[in-house]
């Protein structure tokens, strides 16, 4: 069956904007069953890697393949065993977060009584239950990154894509993600996502690939691209940013 | 050692209006960076501006270029008038204002509330629409230098100017007061029946039109002339004609009445942008309704979408029809057509109706309501429920991501769509039928109306389900419900145009009808109706729904906001 495919391939990806070149060229194997985190600097084309990966913008080339399924031509069954967290994209914010949760889960097709029971125990451990009827336009920062969350868990999807899922969650509820996550990997799921905070790389994925301006800079499983040093140097000397500042803001500490 | 870092009062230069102007127009530019299609649609839109401009030039300046100067001070006081009334109304019922500067950027800015006004005033004024205006009823300025000479031409001109502030001043406060009423729940509802009283005085005023347009009494007519001359509507454009005709002495004093009604309608400007300010983080938050017990699919449905199946076509059904009512840009659409969809056949029946009464010579036979003026009528509400969703992608923004991650089937999609605006506009459509109906006291009649508003609006869906997949643009993310991106204004007026257009070639058989079939179309005209309107939309939704699946990226591309 989908055995031999890998979660999801991306092969020769790449996007410009306005002649700006933004992704140029990504190949990526992500094997399934691995937790694989995406890093890279700000502007590296993270989000806009991922976006082309699950069907969100399309691709000047390139192809991308969700456990052998063409996302591009094939694109019903292949978001089927999808749940995606998108960067920067807003949720239908005008519902509350009970009401988010039955549409996405009633727009994958899912019977309603899974729904309820599923929605209420997603509510429940994200602590989400609480805000009850408010908006999810009136949600804090973190508790939107939680119902994103739980919108794409709701299907039960063989693959997670997640841009930058621990940006602004407090460190009970990144822990809770992280349980979350790691028993969805335990059970058979895939995930991939973007970071980044190194630490939560380093203790959760499996695999890491960096990127920067656009192409793979460093692959592999995380002993591999991280060898006998921090993450965290790995990355900075890949990137190649300055570490320090010398003499320029010194108007800041008057 | 390190200490609080103060801002060094002696070296900060003072922000003044012509920052604003110079952002202004680098945030147009910047939009056009790269989107010729964009360029081209500006372009034609000012081409078209500059066209009726050059039309009112010439009309306005007629009096002067003929001689006549009976007829001076009443074309300034209407013609002037009517444009200080359209400035304030059809941004609320249809156009909205060009928010390129959105206030609630410069909230963390240290601007007084001073600068920020006459800032934002100043770049409110950087528009096609002012300098077509400006160029426009400069025709006044040539009829009062005929009569007057320099003194007089001089006056004229000051009193354009200032009119045109007045114009633009009394645009953004009427908007911004309505976007924070249509904001806060208490007066939420206020504000809707305020726009619908606005509205409704345009009918009166219509009647009035008509009549003075029969009316021969030219005496009586400068009277009322007179009268509006002293009022803000007038005061700025009669003031040069008034030197002109020897009354220099009022010229000081309406350019007073001017000025003070610019200063006046900035202050209230400034209090409701105060409130846009602090309250832009959420754009009418409404709470979800109280009280509902059941698992979260329960309570996703609104009461009225209880008959649906719990399924995906379900599911969009309830998203839309609940963001209807809690999306204030949506609600105040529907406003819009509630209240322009019983006023306009009011007004075009009645005024017909005027016609008949007011005169004696020759119009009666195009006077008495027919058949035919109603559909047309009806035909009009019917295009303008429709266009309502000529964006619809548009007001999702980038939440339409959601569905597009979801792979939802374009005509299902649409389909929903259609549905969940149907819910409120089709018993608007049968209100609408019937009141009309009672009113022109032709009860018969509202079978053969409801068919022709049923059969305009499933047309119009048809094509503004391809519009809107098409043509939609990204509505800017803040908390004015009428404000739109620069640029957005030309693209809304193209498409809608276009959409109308196409809309009344489909819808045309149902007028034709009505003027050809007689009697039997009384019964005839709502099943047929119904079944046109009905079909149309399927159909239209069963094609766009093909085009839909093979754009979907693309479009929401277009719909998310460039932040
Ligand atoms: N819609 C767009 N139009 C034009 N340029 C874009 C657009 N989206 C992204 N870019 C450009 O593409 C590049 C990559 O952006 P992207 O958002 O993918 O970065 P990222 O790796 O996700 O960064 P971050 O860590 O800050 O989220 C950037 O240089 C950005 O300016
Ligand atoms: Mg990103």
């Amino acid at each position: 069956m989908t055995g031999e495919h890998p979660a999801l391939a991306l092969r020769g990806l790449a996007k410009s904007f306005d002649g700006k070149v933004a992704v140029a060229g990504v190949d990526l194997d992500v094997p399934a069953g691995s937790f694989y985190g995406l890093l890279g600097p700000n502007g590296a084309g993270k989000t806009t890697t991922l976006s082309m990966a699950v069907g969100l913008l399309r691709p000047d080339a390139g192809g991308a393949w969700v456990l052998g399924h063409d996302v591009w031509a094939d694109p019903v069954t292949a978001k089927q065993l999808l749940g995606v967290l998108p960067d920067g994209v807003r949720l239908f914010d005008r519902l509350s977060g009970a009401e988010l949760l039955a549409y996405h889960g009633l727009l994958r097709g899912m019977d309603p009584a899974v729904v309820d029971q599923r929605a209420a125990e997603l509510l429940d451990v994200l602590a989400l239950a609480d805000a009850g009827r408010t908006l999810v336009v009136d949600y804090s920062a973190g508790m939107k990154k939680k119902i994103g969350l739980a919108c794409a868990l709701l299907h039960g999807p063989r693959l997670l894509v997640l841009d930058e899922p621990f940006e602004a969650v407090d460190p009970v509820s990144a822990a809770l993600i992280r349980d979350i996550l790691k028993r969805y990997v335990a059970g058979g799921g895939t995930v991939v996502f973007s970071s980044h905070v190194m630490e939560v790389v380093q203790r959760l994925c499996s695999h890491v690939a960096i990127l920067a301006e656009g192409t793979i800079k460093r692959v592999g499983t995380l002993e591999q691209v991280r060898g006998d040093r921090s993450l965290e140097d790995v990355f900075v000397e890949v990137v190649g940013g300055r570490t320090a500042t010398g003499e320029e803001l010194a108007w800041l500490s008057r | 050692m390190a200490v609080p870092v103060t801002a060094p009062a002696n070296r900060v230069r003072p922000v003044s209006a012509r920052h604003f102007v110079r952002l202004k127009l680098r945030v147009m530019g910047n939009n056009f960076r790269g989107q010729g299609w964009r360029v081209a649609l500006f372009l034609v839109g000012s081409l078209i501006g500059l066209w009726f401009a050059v039309g009112a030039f010439f009309g306005l300046a007629a009096p002067g270029l003929v001689g006549d100067d009976r007829y001076a001070l009443l074309v300034a006081a209407f013609a002037g008038g009517l444009t200080v009334l359209g400035w304030l109304l059809l941004p609320l019922v249809f156009f909205g204002v060009d928010e390129t500067l959105d206030p609630a950027r410069f909230a963390l800015l240290p601007l007084s509330r001073r600068t920020l006004v006459t800032g934002l005033f100043a770049a409110a004024l950087v528009s096609v629409p002012t300098v077509a205006v400006l160029l426009g009823l400069s025709g006044l300025v040539v009829t009062a230098g005929v009569f007057g000479g320099w003194s007089a031409a001089l006056v004229s001109a000051v009193g354009v100017v200032c009119g045109l502030l007045l114009c633009v001043a009394g645009a953004r406060a009427v908007t911004s007061a309505f976007a924070s009423m249509l904001r806060s729940r208490r007066v939420r509802d206020l504000a809707a029946v305020l726009l619908a009283v606005l509205a409704a005085s345009l009918g009166p005023l219509q009647l009035a039109g008509v009549a003075a347009i029969q009316d021969t009494d030219w005496g009586r007519l400068t009277g009322v002339a007179t009268v509006i001359g002293w009022t803000p509507f007038g005061a700025p454009w009669t003031a040069g004609i008034d030197v002109a005709q020897g009354r220099a002495w009022a010229a000081p004093v309406k350019l007073l009445i001017t000025v003070v009604t610019i200063v006046a309608l900035l202050a209230w400007w400034s209090r409701s942008l105060e409130s846009a300010m602090v309250g832009a983080a959420s754009a009418g938050p409404t709470r979800a309704r109280p009280g509902v017990t059941g698992g979260v699919v329960a309570q996703l449905f609104p009461r009225a979408t209880g008959w649906l199946r719990r399924d995906r076509f379900g599911a969009l059904v309830a998203r839309e029809a609940r963001y209807w009512w809690r999306d204030a840009r949506r609600r105040a659409n529907l406003i819009t057509i509630a209240v322009v969809g019983l006023f306009v056949p009011v007004m075009v029946n009645f005024g017909g109706q005027g016609f008949t009464f007011d005169s004696d010579q020759g119009f009666s036979a195009a006077g008495e309501s027919s058949p035919v003026l109603v559909s047309l009528s009806m035909l009009f509400v019917g295009l303008l429920a429709a266009v309502t969703l000529a964006n619809q992608f548009g007001f999702d923004g980038s939440a339409y991501a959601a569905n597009v991650v979801a792979g939802v089937p374009g005509r299902l999609e649409l389909r929903a769509r259609i549905t969940a605006f149907s819910l409120y506009v089709l018993p608007m459509l049968a209100v609408v039928a019937v009141v009309i109906a009672l009113v022109l006291g032709e009860p018969t009649w509202i079978g053969f109306m409801a068919g022709a508003l049923v059969a305009t609006y499933g047309a119009g869906l048809a094509v503004n389900s391809f519009v809107s997949v098409l043509g939609a643009y990204s509505l800017p993310e803040t908390s004015n419900p009428f404000a739109m991106n620069s640029g957005a204004g030309v693209v809304k007026g193209m498409l809608t145009l276009l959409a109308m257009v196409a809309t009344s070639a489909l819808a045309a058989p149902m007028v034709l009808a009505a003027a050809l079939l007689g009697d039997a179309w009384l019964w005839l005209g709502l099943p047929l109706g119904v079944a046109y309107g009905v079909g149309a939309a399927l159909l239209g939704a069963y094609l766009a729904g093909d085009v839909l699946d093979r754009r979907q990226p693309e479009l929401l591309a277009l719909v998310t906001p460039r932040r």
